[in-house]
């Protein structure tokens, strides 16, 4: 009956918040700004990518002079260069309109800026002037180097893989700490867009006077958690579809975007450091939940109940007022005051798991430390929306709240 | 009186409960039994409400037993329970048959039961066309009537009514009723809190009238007049009626007078006393005081209605 209760709360909630419009205008805004962003993205990076091929390939008449040494005159002359000696007639040929540019290639043009002198041919195709002149001293590289490779040794990011050793011990990388730290993402993502439905989640109950009925038909830690269910299923759904986009954009316009391309296979999804980010995940989401809930409880209004959301993300970001100390020195007192402290404790710890200094011993009591708290401020929830929720339109008093029980 | 068993299917026994240093029911105990339509009555602020709450879990007793069903009662641990309470209402931003499915499903109906049983009681009372209308978007009449329907879903053995009729038009009051009387007739027990006498006498085997957290009469209708309210007699006769210690002359006209009986003695009592001093009775009729006169008797001059509970 009461896994009967559970599961028949969680669809109800789950579902209403589904069919409604102002959910679905909510969650849509986010991909569909992603989405019209990409998509100018993709046709502008499109066109200025024609463009600069065609410009690239564009035929002029030009003349230059090469103090670098660098510009491959055969390369130049392809083009419909001619080299010359006195930058001064090229450019009055230019203004006079008998020559169509002139370049000038500094000493070096790695410091110096290469200057190009063009005739006026509107503003989106004057382009041509400094793409070519780019493009000749490119070629012209690549023709000294003369090996394709050593070409691409020169122009690209080569792919290293490295090995830190830390008391004998290989020490993690980037690839090792980004994957525990997706569920620091998780949880931020969760309890800032659901905080909010998690203080309200009891409001409706008490605003409708719909408690009594409830509170005779179920069983209040029944419903508080079938909401608590609800919330986090509605909250990956939220983020599903925040992700959507990118991942699509990902798959079909990584080109056109200019995306680099993710090397998924440096990532380490180590078991130890994923487990332990998983369980923090949990308690810390259970803690954060229960207060929520309970503070929920508590106030009459959804209006009221909000400003104590304020508060909740503050604790959530406190953490961060100390991110470098938590990397460089995890055995600083304060660091281990945040990583103990029920409310850092999950943020401190998520980092510090991702870091990897954070030993099995201190994730254990982190984990257990959370979980049972949390059991307990989601109990108290339970007793708070039980009791509390009979008040309506009164803001309860703790003290008149338990004098009551 | 309709009690067709002699298991109490509420038992209250020695029930206290007080908020702080406010003593709210003190020492209450009463039975209901199965099959049998029970009045709670009391004036506004009485315990009425709060014994309810107590008995479905809601408050915790500060003393006593209290059984629905012979256990304590739990909402998960089976027994078919409908309860109106006096604060009432709905998910009002969902469509009628999604709230009444949801109820359904939390009442141990299957699905597509629920909803059939939905359809059928909308039908019933006109509302057949409004199943995905949002509640708030119905009248206050209408959504009345949806919340008796949660209240009678999955058709309960025990119905817990508190003040039922609170706030319903005359036409929704006569559904109610007829709703309870189907109910008793198959069998259910019902607790009903009222102010409506009429519908006491109307519908209640029994009842308890509770003053200040503790019950100042119990029983069966004519039980509760018996031992509590003095019989009022009409007397006729052309001889002057004398004044005694066995009664109290409330109106005298020519040619009668209404007396009403001392505490302790019967109208037979005074009958005797009547004739032994030589009166020439031409008529004696004996009456019970009505439960409004009970009422009115027990809480005197206070309102009883205006009190917060």
């Amino acid at each position: 009956m009461r896994r009967h209760n559970l599961s028949t709360v969680i669809s109800f909630e789950v579902l209403r918040t589904l069919r409604k419009k102002h959910f679905w205008m909510g969650t849509m805004l986010v991909p569909v700004a992603i989405a019209v962003v990409i998509a100018l993205n993709v046709l502008s990076n499109s066109s200025t990518t024609q463009t600069l091929d065609s410009q690239k390939n564009a035929k002029f008449s030009f003349s230059y002079i090469d103090d670098s040494g660098y510009v491959n005159p055969v390369i130049a002359q392809a083009v419909g260069g001619k080299l010359t000696a006195d930058s001064g007639k090229g450019i009055a040929a230019v203004k006079s309109g008998k020559l169509d540019a002139f370049f000038y290639f500094p000493k070096d043009p790695t410091k110096d800026s290469i200057r190009t002198y063009g005739k006026d041919g509107g503003i989106f195709n004057n382009g041509k002037y400094s793409a070519v002149a780019g493009q000749i001293l490119k070629l012209s590289a690549e023709n000294a180097l003369g090996d394709k490779t050593l070409s691409t040794l020169a122009t690209q990011n080569l792919k290293i893989k490295s090995a830190t050793f830390k008391n004998g011990k290989e020490s993690g990388n980037i690839g090792d700490v980004i994957p525990p730290l997706l569920f620091l993402l998780i949880f931020y993502f969760v309890i800032l867009l659901l905080g909010n439905q998690m203080l309200t989640s009891t409001q409706e109950e008490k605003e409708n006077r719909v408690t009594e009925i409830i509170l005779t038909t179920l069983n209040p830690t029944t419903l508080v958690m079938g909401k608590v269910f609800s919330l986090f299923i509605i909250g990956l759904t939220q983020m599903a579809v925040f992700t959507l986009p990118v991942v699509l954009a990902y798959a079909f316009f990584r080109k056109d975007l200019h995306l680099p391309n993710l090397d998924l296979s440096s990532l380490n999804f180590s078991p130890r450091p994923m487990t332990i980010g998983l369980l923090l995940l949990i308690a810390g989401f259970t803690l954060f939940t229960g207060t929520l809930v309970a503070a929920g409880a508590i106030m009459p209004t959804a209006k009221e109940a909000g400003q104590v959301f304020g508060v909740a993300v503050t604790l959530l970001f406190v953490p961060f007022w100390i991110v470098s100390l938590i990397a460089s020195s995890p055995d600083a007192l304060i660091v281990q005051v945040f990583t103990y402290f029920p409310y850092s404790a999950p943020v401190t710890a998520m980092i510090r798991n991702g870091l990897g200094s954070l030993s099995n011993l201190q994730a254990t009591i982190v984990i257990a430390e959370l979980f049972i708290l949390g059991v307990l401020v989601l109990r108290l929830a339970v007793r708070l929306f039980r009791y509390g929720s009979m008040e309506y339109t009164k803001r309860v008093s703790l003290l008149t709240l338990f004098r009551k029980n | 009186m309709q009690i067709v068993g002699t298991d109490p299917i509420i038992h209250i026994k020695n029930f206290s409960m007080h908020f702080g240093k406010n003593v709210v029911i003190d020492d209450l105990s009463f039975d209901v039994f199965r099959g049998e339509t029970f009045g709670f009555l009391g004036s506004n602020g009485s315990g009425k409400t709060t014994t309810l709450r107590a008995l479905l879990g809601i408050y915790q007793a500060s003393a006593g037993e209290l059984q629905v069903f012979g256990r304590e009662f739990s909402p998960e641990a089976g027994g078919k329970l409908g309860y109106l309470p006096e604060e009432r209402g709905l998910y009002k931003k969902e469509s009628v048959i999604d709230v009444m499915c949801y109820f359904g499903r939390l009442k141990g109906m299957q699905r597509e039961s629920a909803a059939t049983w939905s359809m059928n009681y909308l039908e019933r009372v006109g509302l057949a066309d409004k199943v995905k209308v949002r509640l708030d978007k119905l009248s206050s009449g209408q959504q009345q009537k949806v919340q008796l329907g949660v209240t009678l879903m999955n058709d309960p053995e025990l119905l817990i009514l508190d003040e039922p009729t609170k706030g319903f038009d005359p036409v929704n009051r006569r559904l109610l009723m007829e709703m309870i009387e189907d109910r008793k007739r198959a069998g259910a027990t019902v607790l009903m809190v009222t102010h409506q006498m009429e519908e006491v006498e109307q519908l209640c085997d029994r009842v308890i009238l509770l003053k200040d957290g503790k019950a100042r009469a119990y029983g069966t209708i004519a039980e509760v007049q018996d031992q509590f309210g003095n019989e009022v007699i009409v007397v006729k006769s052309f001889n002057l009626i004398p004044a005694s210690h066995s009664y109290q002359i409330l109106r005298a006209e020519a040619g009668g007078v209404e007396l009403r009986a001392t505490e302790g003695v019967s109208s037979q009592h005074i009958l005797r006393e009547l004739v032994e001093a030589g009166i020439e009775i031409e008529k004696f009729v004996p009456t019970k005081p009505s439960l409004d006169e009970i009422f009115i008797q027990i809480y005197g001059n206070e309102n009883p209605w205006n009190q917060e509970e």
